[in-house]
């Protein structure tokens, strides 16, 4: 059985990382998604090193499932394309602050399809004095002061390696679209969602929100994050975990402490902190008796170290690098990576979406396309003819 | 106007944060969430107060259990596992966040389940997956983070990967793609008919979420050293020391941005140097670039860039704190930050709705405190044309 989205159409005005991967989660659930490219191609296509074949790696990875048809949205053939395109489609996916056509804004598309969930992705939210603005990844990281949870006070600002602000807008966006699609029904018309950079990371920090609201006391994790120093796991002889006390009882931490040849921390000042504190990230102590561990823990392998803990009651867990995860037998057996036909590059390993539904699976149908490589049947489709044959302004180029 | 899930009730099986985040999105859609707590037990991170707290409950249970009704039930007690059988029954979804098997050994199968309402979309979500050698395995939203990586592209120049340590967004992220999956389910019993079973684990959505940083390692075969503020991917995009001693923060992406970058700060001459010519050149040569750049920044304030960067259209920001942002007029017009009264805590501060409906808007209010509308419900459930009916397909 096809995926749950199938049957909806989804039309994509967006480059970069939000929208495309907010379409492309569509696509993998089911969706038809058009992506409507620039003769220049999605900016992500020049992106990197790395590449794959001579397409960025990063784009790749954010644009399968979809066809791609170039339109010159600075040309009035461009326009009308793209609103026939929206005319039949279930789902638009639009980046308002970067569209080089007004006349396809929510407004301006007016009584074109009233069924259309028109979602704008935008960089700062569709009220205010920065509804204009064009987003950023970076901007968006530093003005919800994400960049507090990272690095040192007083250096040079961290960044969220993985994009969480524009992909946190894109996996709301997703839950947007389809309760929109759900009250389609009950309201008999689409309507515009906005779902911005900024606002996502802003409700992916809001635990900070209500602990800084008014706190018994100003400690516990959430708060203790703005002031400690960074937190890279415990080192061990050869690599870093996550190492956790957990439930372990006394009898246990002392066996602990037996086994770990660390009898000498008992004359350490720090001691009574180490012996009552819940070691991990979370406790109120850990980042000023974190040494006193790593001192013990320099003599072991992680495997050691992991085995001692749980053993005695604590929980401890491998920090892996991309290498060690897709190597890691767990990750190999819920599937976490699969394989894709990718022109150009040959079977390519890949991300899978992360939901399993019983009845109706998502599925990788198709990899990512060439600049313009649906453009003609796309426009075959629609019943409109090819610029290419009429030469006209606004050509749809067939790679 | 309500909310655009008006009409769409959940049974809320949850505890500590991946799972309520979930159901807590979904009512502030509008569904009806009935957030289920065993009497005594307290299944949710309330009881334990982990710090910091607010009155005595952890800031995790407030945070987490907002949009809900509190309903007690003791599963493991004849009359109220009937009474859950009942609501089930009205019920369009159904959330369960307990490790493997557990829901299964309450009677709580998808099996179960859906035999006494076909139409019930069944969430289960695990930190590891429900087989393979760490089923079994207790997976929270820190350890997740570990496991998958998600520290190692970040931290500063020539410095080891660091976890990011506001935890929770693991556990918020896996909890957001448990509910597209819920929201998708619901879409495809329009066309099936019928509900199914989902299941995530945290370990694929930990996984999905960094999408872009491991494909670039599958494409590259190696792991990439963390870059401070600067982008793996694009060039310029980072953060620059200006004159005053604050930051701020660039990110040129595409070729037209980053022509007039080079307008705005004046360095016409950039274009034309062959390392720089395009953003696989730029980024090979970050270093060169930077070193080009960082005497620019320097020798103006902050807030000569911030203007200069915005009038050219060019997104670039700047560090902000919350005491700064609850006030923002951006913030505040947006409903980014909302001040919601509890029945128990007094008012709080939390994110808003991340997402504005022009027709059917979404809405945050209080949290519950457990089994606060118990009352409430089993009252409703004793009348069969109660607005409990939820919507069918």
């Amino acid at each position: 059985m096809a995926g749950p989205l199938a049957g909806y159409r989804a039309v994509e005005l967006a480059d970069g990382v939000a929208g495309p991967y907010c379409a492309m989660q569509l696509g993998d659930a089911g969706a038809d998604v058009i992506k409507i490219e620039p003769p220049e191609g999605d900016r992500a296509r020049g992106w990197g090193p790395p590449l794959q074949g001579d397409t960025n790696a990063v784009f790749l990875s954010l644009n399968r499932n979809k066809r791609s048809i170039t339109l010159d949205l600075t040309t009035p053939y461009g326009v009308e394309v793209a609103r026939r395109l929206l005319a039949r489609a279930d789902v638009a996916v639009v980046d308002p602050n970067r569209l080089a056509a007004p006349d396809l804004s929510y407004e301006a598309l007016g009584d074109l399809n009233r069924q259309l969930v028109y979602c704008a992705i935008s960089g700062y939210g569709d009220r205010g004095p920065w509804a204009d603005r064009p987003g950023g990844e970076l901007p968006a990281q530093l003005l919800s002061e994400a960049t507090a949870s990272l690095g040192r006070i007083g250096e040079p600002p961290v960044r969220m390696g993985h994009d969480a602000a524009s992909m946190y807008a894109a996996v709301y966006s997703v839950q947007a679209i389809c309760a929109a699609l759900l009250a389609r029904d009950q309201i008999g018309s689409g309507q515009k969602i906005d779902v911005s950079l900024f606002g996502s990371m802003l409700a992916m920090r809001s635990t900070l929100w209500v602990a800084l609201s008014n706190p018994d006391e100003w400690w516990g994790f959430h708060l203790d994050s703005y002031v400690k120093p960074p937190d890279h796991g415990y080192r061990c002889k050869d690599g870093a975990i996550f190492f956790s006390l957990a439930r372990m009882d006394r009898a246990g931490f002392d066996d602990l402490i037996r086994d770990l040849r660390m009898e000498w921390v008992r004359d350490d000042p720090l001691f009574p902190l180490l012996a009552q504190d819940t070691a991990g990230g979370g406790g109120r102590y850990s980042h000023v008796v974190h040494h006193l561990w790593e001192r013990g823990f320099a003599e072991f392998s992680t495997v050691e170290v992991m085995e001692m803990a749980e053993r005695h009651g604590g929980l401890t867990f491998p920090m892996n690098d991309y290498e060690a995860l897709v190597n890691d037998p767990q990750v190999k057996f819920v599937d976490v990576f699969q394989t894709l036909e990718q022109p150009g590059v040959g079977q390519m390993s890949v991300i899978a979406p992360p939901w399993q539904f019983s009845d109706t699976p998502a599925e990788l149908r198709l990899p990512a396309p060439q600049l313009g490589e649906h453009s003609a049947e796309i426009l075959a489709e629609l019943g409109v003819r090819s610029a290419t044959g009429a030469q006209s302004a606004g050509n749809s180029r067939v790679h | 106007m309500p909310g655009p899930l008006a009409g769409i009730r959940v049974f809320d099986l949850t505890m500590w944060m991946v799972g309520p985040w979930c159901s807590m999105q979904l009512g502030g859609m509008g569904a009806d969430i009935i957030h289920i707590e065993q009497p005594g037990v307290l299944w949710s991170s309330l009881g334990a107060g982990v710090p910091p707290t607010i009155n005595g409950t952890s800031i995790g249970y407030i945070a987490w259990n907002m949009n809900k009704r509190g309903l007690f039930l003791d599963l493991k007690a004849t009359e109220d596992r009937s009474t859950a059988y009942e609501l089930i029954k009205s019920s369009d979804v159904f959330i369960v966040n307990m490790r493997t098997g557990v829901a299964d050994r309450l009677g709580l199968s998808y099996e179960a389940l859906s035999a006494i309402n076909p139409n019930i979309v069944y969430c289960s979500i695990t930190g590891w997956g429900e087989t393979g050698p760490m089923a079994t395995r207790p997976g929270a939203d820190t350890q997740v983070g570990y496991f998958t990586g998600l520290w190692s592209t970040q931290g500063a120049t020539g410095e080891a990967g660091q976890v990011y340590r506001h935890f929770t967004q693991t556990d918020a992220t896996s909890g957001n793609y448990a509910a597209q999956a819920i929201l998708m389910a619901l879409l495809a019993r329009k066309r099936t008919g019928r509900g199914q079973k989902i299941e995530l684990s945290m370990l694929r959505c930990a996984s999905a979420i960094q999408t872009p940083r491991i494909a670039e390692y599958l494409a590259r075969g190696s792991v990439a050293e963390p870059l401070g503020s600067a982008s793996q991917a694009t060039a310029p995009d980072q953060a620059f020391l200006c004159e005053d001693k604050q930051y701020v923060g660039v990110s040129v992406t595409s070729e037209a941005e980053w022509k007039t970058f080079c307008a705005v700060t004046e360095q016409l001459q950039l274009p034309d140097d062959p390392r720089f010519a395009s953003n696989v050149a730029r980024v090979e040569h970050r270093a060169e670039l930077t070193a080009a750049l960082e005497p620019v920044f320097r020798s103006k304030p902050q807030f000569y860039w911030v203007m200069k960067l915005n009038a050219g259209r060019i997104p670039c920001g700047y560090p902000m704190q919350f005491e700064q942002l609850r006030q923002h007029p951006q913030v505040v017009e947006n409903d980014y930050i909302v001040d919601v009264e509890t029945s128990a805590w007094g008012n709080v501060y939390t994110g808003g709705p991340p997402w504005h409906f022009s027709e059917t808007p979404a809405r945050w209010f209080g949290t519950p405190m457990p089994g606060e509308h118990t009352g409430e419900i089993l009252d409703e459930l004793k009348q069969p044309a109660a607005p409990l009916a939820g919507r069918q397909v």
